[in-house]
């Protein structure tokens, strides 16, 4: 039952001792074909493992794009490598994610909210904070990397995955402006990206537009399934 | 011996080599501080999630059990969390893969502990993978190299059980027994997961292929099991199936820890080339970057104050890229190898507190250690059992015995272990002059 726990090399008479030919060496023909076809079938496995990860991993080229779907096919979706250390170039900018809402009142009338910055908030709790969450470092930096990669320019979904960041978007939006807000219920909410380009280094010569591009999204309807309980 | 030439010399390495990997389980102490530091790395993480964990994996967060359920629809990714959408069985599996990770981390029953920990840790992430970072990514390949590897030999546990079994062994005369005591715990734990399994695969829960490599290692646990007993008494054919099975064993260990090391390398290498590609880490100011981020900056003082200085900036970003480039070559030369790892561990640091990324760095970190060297791992396992016994004599109704109960190791100047292994576990990446003509001399 614990292999690894008898496994201290030179303790294990069995094993061949000292000596490691003879642990093969004393084993009968049949046990000797079947060990030298396990030391094939591992040799062939590992180097097949280790080329597909690499192939993987390694800038597009000739190889990879040809076997591109034997590669896919083996490496996704458990043996994915999917960072790359601020390569080829760190990120230069600020991605913020903003959103407002409007609000349905008591009295009849609606309100728009102005523009709230999520990623303001997620900041000031990453501010001091030795071990931030991945709620705090990742949610919604990733959601909206998400989100982005899967729209258009015109803010319209692409395929199954861009139905799904926009749904994900949505939940991440009402989860930390709850439903009622400002004293009504919200009925609509909008975002957008607010992307502003790191300053260059005060001791380069360096000179950049820093301004800040905002991108905003097309509004949308709040249902039940976007609120926090109100999952399929 | 008599025999020279090229095609003796070729022989003699094959079948050096070959008696190596088929006897030995290499770099037992490589592989359980990776086990080790792993295991610390997600129950840490687990730990500090513990009031985020329903915004993050549970089926009502953001990341919603309909929105999981309708990715895993197309990329297949294994995750146990998408059973059920009940709150319970999502705390039933939270709960298990910390425990799983801390018995990892102690090296209880380590051939099943390493199964659930996979299990536990691709559930939660592949429930919810927009949450994770590289961390987590480093996280999800090691937890399944290490279901292969034998990675309890020593500062575990089970060492310890199978230590102990055979000094009573010794001091009654009696030959080395099979595991007496992995043999209540390890079957019960064994059945439960029997029966886990037989349920998962009856309610179709499983994919095919994850179904037959759970199956498969289940029956080969049993498998293991039944032959340690009979080696005991058996005759000559089950002692020869139980020496094969130790064989088949060590190659799996073997080979998975090449792939670990491959792994590690490539994701140096590949990050450095990539960046040596990146026009602002060819003009040294890359590293002014991210310290100006919103989401990496915790400490936005410090960050300022290095990336106030241009040569500082500099010198970290040309030193990040040669680190990373040269790392695998290095592996030729076992010294520059430890000084270009003793700078990545603290390149790491630096990125824990700088970036605010502290489990991804520890996750990396215990993936570089890999490649450190024995000699410096049985110190540190020899000093930190020392400090273990003193701290335990401190306290009330100590013992002065100064077994280890934690994952201590092999007992300080206790007979044996370290000094009986040693000389055996020459791990070529570490001591690769050692054994006559080495990679490094053509």
């Amino acid at each position: 039952m614990e292999p690894a726990a008898r496994q201290v090399p030179g303790t294990d008479s069995s094993a061949g001792g000292t000596d490691g030919m003879r642990g093969i060496a004393a084993l009968s023909l049949p046990a000797r074909v079947f060990v030298a076809i396990a030391v094939a079938v591992v040799t062939v496995g590992v180097a097949f493992h280790v080329a597909m990860v690499f192939l993987q991993t390694a800038p597009d080229n000739t190889i990879s794009k040809r076997h591109a779907d034997v590669v896919d096919a083996y490496v996704y979706p458990e043996f994915e490598r999917n960072w790359k250390l601020f390569a080829p170039n760190p990120l230069q900018q600020n991605v913020a994610v903003h959103a407002r809402a409007r609000i349905a009142k008591d009295d009849g009338t609606t309100e728009t909210t102005g523009w709230v910055n999520l990623t303001a908030m997620d900041g000031k709790a990453i501010h001091g904070n030795p071990a931030p969450s991945h709620t705090q470092q990742n949610e919604l930096r990733r959601a909206w990397e998400f989100y982005a990669d899967y729209h258009d320019d015109n803010g319209l979904p692409v395929g199954l995955r861009g139905r799904l960041s926009e749904q994900y978007l949505k939940r991440i939006v009402m989860m930390r402006f709850g439903a009622e807000l400002n004293g009504g219920s919200v009925e609509r909410i909008q975002v957008r990206s607010a992307v502003t380009p790191v300053a260059p280094p005060a001791w380069s010569e360096e000179k950049a537009d820093i301004k800040t591009q905002y991108a905003v999204q097309p509004w949308w309807q709040v249902t039940s399934a976007d609120l926090p309980g109100g999952a399929e | 011996m008599v025999r020279s030439g090229p095609r003796a010399w070729l022989e003699r390495c094959v079948s050096r080599g070959l008696s190596k990997v088929t006897t030995y389980a290499l770099g037992p102490y490589q592989t359980a501080i990776v086990r080790i530091g792993f295991g610390t790395a997600w129950l840490l993480f687990l730990l500090r999630e513990l009031p985020h964990r329903h915004e993050l994996y549970g089926p009502d967060g953001p990341w919603s059990f309909g929105l999981g359920k309708q990715l895993i629809e197309t990329n297949r990714a294994f995750t146990v969390l998408l059973w059920s959408s009940s709150d319970s069985w999502f705390e039933l599996v939270y709960v298990l893969a910390m425990a799983s990770a801390a018995a990892m981390v102690l090296g209880w029953h380590t051939r099943v502990s390493s199964v659930v920990f996979m299990v536990g840790v691709l559930s939660l992430q592949n429930r919810s993978v927009f949450m994770g970072d590289g961390g987590d990514n480093v996280i999800h390949l090691m937890s399944m190299y290490l279901v292969l590897t034998r990675c309890a030999q020593v500062w575990s546990l089970d060492a310890r059980r199978a230590r102990r079994a055979r000094e009573r062994a010794a001091a009654e005369g009696l030959p080395v027994p099979a595991n007496a005591v992995a043999a209540t715990g390890g079957v019960v734990l064994w059945a439960v997961l029997g029966a886990v399994l037989l349920g998962g695969t009856f309610a179709g829960a499983l994919s095919t292929g994850w179904a037959l490599f759970f199956w498969a290692l289940w029956a080969v646990h049993g498998l293991w099991w039944g032959l340690e007993k009979a080696a005991g008494s058996g005759g000559a054919t089950v002692r020869e199936a139980r020496a094969v099975g130790d064989i088949l064993a060590n190659l799996a260990h073997n080979g998975v820890l090449l792939v670990i090391m491959v792994e590690v390398c490539l994701v140096y290498s590949t990050a450095g080339w990539y960046k040596i590609q990146g026009s602002r880490w060819q003009d040294g100011t890359a590293v002014y970057y991210p310290m100006n981020l919103d989401y990496f900056t915790p400490w936005p003082a410090l960050s300022h104050l290095l990336a106030g200085s241009g040569l500082m900036i500099f010198l970290v970003t040309y030193g990040t890229v040669v680190t990373q480039v040269a790392f695998p070559f290095t592996l030729f030369n076992r010294r520059v190898k430890n000084v270009l790892l003793a700078a990545m561990i603290m390149e790491h640091i630096g990125i824990a507190v700088l970036l605010g990324l502290p489990f991804f760095s520890l996750a990396m970190i215990a993936a570089d250690a890999v490649f450190l060297p024995t000699v410096f791992l049985m110190w540190t396992g020899r000093h930190v059992t020392a400090l273990g016994g003193r701290v335990r004599r401190l306290l009330p109704g100590g013992r002065k015995d100064p077994a280890p109960a934690a994952p201590g190791g092999p007992p300080g100047g206790g007979p044996g272990v370290p000094e009986q292994t040693r000389p055996q576990v020459t791990w070529p990446a570490t001591e690769p002059a050692s054994d006559g003509p080495g990679p490094g001399r053509p």
